[in-house]
């Protein structure tokens, strides 16, 4: 079995992402049940979120610039090249906004979630963004990835 | 429990600036992929044009959060339509990417 370090690189990435996603659906409903037993859990894992959409941002981002052309180049000749033209274009832009988001919401979960009304707004629709966001990305490589496939199966058989 | 209804100006500041930055970042999303010389200009900064985006949406984040932090503009936003123009920021930046690579 042989990994390469751009496998490694792609999967860090994709995982960062996953976990990221999650723990913004975790912030969510602490948000939801906001009291002050969990305010420092509700900061700390609004950190969590940013700490692992940096880290997909700095995975992803090293692997589209150094390894994404040759995949770029198969999928464009292959039957889908969708893959590229609409889903990568728009993961590539919409996931610095996502990524922003996740900066954001620590910020915001200095709040007092707990007490104020409008801290607790914040907190949910940022972290319901970034889910949201972060899932259509992810879904959006898959089917990057799908694209690949499909581009190298058509000279399988 | 709930009383209070007020963002801290940091908060507000920065809810308003990730709000402009993700307009800002569709805008240029489009204007690289329709305008070639532009994205050519913006790889020629860091070696790709995703790269140079992505630190000027870092920046511009930062900056701007900042500035409106120090000059507490973001105070003298209700909280409310503070929230909704942030959402609706992102849905707005988010639905423009989704069309502009849809159609163009």
């Amino acid at each position: 079995m042989k990994i390469s370090a751009s496998d490694l690189i792609l999967l860090a990435h994709a995982g960062c992402g996953a976990t990221g996603c999650l723990a913004a659906i975790w912030v969510f409903v602490e948000a939801l049940n906001a009291t002050p037993g969990n305010a420092v859990r509700l900061q700390r894992v609004a950190l969590a979120v940013a700490v692992c959409m940096s880290a997909a941002w700095i995975c992803g981002g090293y692997w589209y610039v150094h390894f994404y052309p040759a995949e770029k180049d198969l999928i464009l000749h292959g039957p889908w090249p969708f893959a590229h033209n609409f889903f990568m274009e728009t993961k590539e832009h919409l996931f610095f906004v996502t990524a922003i988001l996740a900066l954001l919401l620590p910020i915001a979960a200095r709040e007092k979630v707990y007490s104020n009304p409008a801290a607790r707004k914040l907190v949910l629709s940022v972290a319901g963004l970034v889910a949201v966001a972060g899932l259509a990305v992810e879904g959006a490589g898959a089917v990057i990835d799908h694209g690949v496939k499909v581009a190298l199966l058509q000279h399988a058989y | 429990m709930l009383t209070d209804e007020k963002l801290s100006t940091a908060t507000s500041g920065f809810a308003l600036a990730a709000g402009i930055t993700a307009l800002v970042n569709t805008a240029l999303s489009c204007a690289k992929d329709a305008y070639a010389p532009f994205k050519d200009f913006l790889k020629s900064l860091t070696d790709h044009d995703w790269t140079t985006q992505g630190l000027i949406d870092l920046a511009l984040f930062a900056a701007l959060g900042l500035i409106f932090t120090t000059t507490r503009v973001g105070d003298k936003i209700h909280p409310s339509r503070l929230i909704a123009g942030l959402v609706g920021a992102v849905v707005v930046a988010g639905l423009g990417l989704a069309g502009w690579f849809a159609l163009v």
